[in-house]
């Protein structure tokens, strides 16, 4: 009886012990599962935004040569919304009659962004038909609040916590209350022609950078059509190709980094030479953080206005995607899985990506089909071709992408220049119908190397004008290059 | 750049399609016709010779993926044979020879279809 009473005893304890382990490892447990859906839900929230924003701007795009400027503006500020989350957004157009800018479209309860507004509105009857005359009717000079420093420094205005910023307008009524505000300038060909603007978000978090991205992308898109819209209307059919070839022309340019960034021992430069048909080159530096600086280079199989658009979506990828990881390799499969989905199924981008760590000069590199990169190290004066597999973008499914890329890791010293290029370089032709090639463009490269980034380029600019003579290229010229500084 | 010749020979369940010349954005569309008709009338097992293209633009490669990739959906292929070095390089260096299947001679090509 006693021993039975021991071993029930015994029993027992074992049993509640095993609760009491299987409870915590649980509780761990569904800790674990709670933070893994939670990361894979922001994930997956990413992705639907970036995705909506590419399929958004296809269709800005795709109408804006049959709408007139206002139908434009809307679908523009309803893109803006949905793409940030915002509660309400508006563009301001500079208008040359009086030098300033005034409100053109509107989308939900704009609050004013000109303060004292609150006594006129007390009186009115209906207040969002009030405030909506209100921002319409008011006149932003130059350099004027948020709006004015936006245009004049050209450059975005993210106010995280608005209510601590002493540039936004605080309001006692409630609805007109800005909690966070975003703005960006719109500019086309070094003239800015508006701001965009999106208050609080639905969500009552602030904007984030990632809204900034993608509301400048929006922006930057939107002035091209804003400029020609006017124009549109006068051309004929024949001057409207000619027109179409500006335009795809005009929208590239615009798309090239306006500066180079600046790191610390380091020299970029870099040159885009368009040709008479239109190629779609492009390249971006990218600064992924305060010592990541991301290079691309890129080349468009289709040509035109489509061959632009695609540029300008994957150059929004690809600035959308950078963010996410430091390995090219990771952000080249992220910008195929968006675009595979969405281009044509006879396009493709061929795209060069690499990311240098300024402080330890170690350079990776990750090539979508791309030429792949030549590395002149200053020790010995050699050439190293910068070898890794892959496949070009928006042509395999995610899996045979994902399969087929790798990157490769160098470590740059004192004095040694990478340079990339697009195949317009080396199959620049001559009159008697030979190629440039490689072995030209390194024998190029080679002694000019130790005067900088950019005597590489002007001596590479040099020998193939030289080579070409007068004969008219097809094919877009572009060429970047990186030194490390002695 | 030359004008590319476009010939077309019957063989059983498949078809032979010889280019001469250059293939760009001004000649693809005569390529794209002949593959088009071959698509019609049910014929989706192609071999494309390439022995005498000298120059084949982005764009017309892209279209070639296309085509590959409609022919095996409907149960046949789009192969290619005898790229020249330099064409093959272009195709190898955008990834395309891990896309399109590519064989040295026509005759491998139609082997492996009969396979």
């Amino acid at each position: 009886m006693n021993a039975d009473m021991a071993s029930g005893a015994i029993l027992a304890s074992f049993l509640l012990l095993l609760l009491a382990f299987t409870s915590v490892g649980l509780f761990f447990a569904v800790g674990m599962i709670r933070r893994l859906r939670h990361e894979r839900d922001q994930l997956m929230h990413q992705e639907e935004v970036i995705f909506g924003f590419i399929h958004d701007v296809a269709d800005v795009f795709a109408y804006s040569d049959h709408i007139d400027l206002d139908r434009m503006l809307d679908r523009v500020l309803f893109y803006a919304s949905r793409t940030t989350h915002a509660s309400s957004a508006a563009i301001f157009l500079y208008e040359k009659e009086d030098q300033a800018f005034h409100a053109r479209a509107i989308s939900g309860l704009f609050p004013p962004l000109q303060g004292q507004v609150e006594a006129s509105l007390s009186r009115a009857v209906s207040k969002s038909q009030a405030i909506h005359d209100l921002v319409r009717s008011q006149v932003i000079h130059q350099g004027e609040g948020l709006i004015g420093e936006a245009a004049d420094f050209g450059s975005a205005i993210l106010i995280e916590d608005a209510e601590r910023d002493a540039r936004v307008p605080q309001y006692e009524l409630d609805f007109l209350h800005i909690r966070s505000i975003l703005l960006v300038p719109m500019r086309f060909m070094q003239k800015t022609m508006g701001v965009m603007a999106v208050v609080n978000r639905i969500d009552a978090k602030p904007f984030s950078q990632t809204d900034l991205n993608l509301l400048q992308a929006l922006a930057d898109q939107a002035s091209v059509s804003i400029h020609y819209a006017g124009l549109r209307d006068t051309l004929d059919e024949k001057k409207r190709i000619d027109h179409d070839l500006t335009v795809a022309r005009q929208i590239q340019t615009a798309l090239l980094p306006r500066s180079i960034p600046a790191f610390e021992g380091i020299e970029l430069a870099a040159f885009n030479d368009p040709a008479q048909e239109v190629g779609g080159d492009y390249y971006d530096f990218i600064q992924i953080d305060d010592h990541h600086l991301g290079m691309a280079i890129a080349d468009v199989s289709g040509k035109g206005i489509v061959g632009a658009i695609m540029m300008s979506i994957s150059r929004s990828v690809l600035r959308a995607q950078a963010e996410t990881s430091l390995s090219p390799s990771e952000v080249l499969k992220g910008v195929n899985r968006i675009m595979f989905e969405d281009i044509s199924e006879d396009m493709f981008v061929s795209m060069l990506y690499m990311v240098l760590d300024t402080r330890t000069r170690e350079l990776v590199v990750a090539r979508a089909g791309h030429e792949r990169p030549a590395w002149c190290q200053a020790q010995d004066r050699s050439f190293t071709i910068i070898d890794s597999r892959g496949l070009a973008l928006g042509i395999a499914d995610q899996d045979s992408f994902d399969l087929a890329i790798n990157e490769t890791r160098v470590h740059l010293e004192p004095g040694d220049v990478v340079i990339a290029y697009t195949d317009g370089v080396t199959e620049a032709m001559n009159a008697q119908a030979e190629e440039w090639g490689v072995e030209r463009l390194l024998e190029t490269v080679y002694p000019s190397a130790p005067h900088g980034a950019n005597a590489v380029l002007n001596g590479v600019r040099e020998k193939l004008a030289r080579f070409v003579g007068s004969v008219e290229q097809y094919d877009d010229m572009t060429l970047l290059a990186l030194r490390i500084l002695s | 750049m030359r004008e590319c010749l476009i010939k077309r020979e019957e063989r059983d369940d498949l078809d032979i399609v010889r280019l001469d010349g250059a293939l760009d954005s001004y000649s693809f569309p005569r390529l794209e016709t002949a593959l088009n008709e071959l698509r019609d009338s049910q014929r989706h097992q192609v071999v494309l010779d390439c022995g005498g293209l000298d120059y084949i633009s982005s764009a017309a490669l892209g279209a070639l993926i296309g085509f590959a990739r409609r022919s095996r959906e409907a149960g046949g292929d789009l192969k290619l044979v005898k790229l020249s070095p330099k064409i093959f390089n272009i195709v190898e260096l955008l990834g395309f020879h891990k896309i399109l299947e590519i064989h040295t001679s026509v005759e491998d090509a139609v082997n492996k279809f009969n396979a």
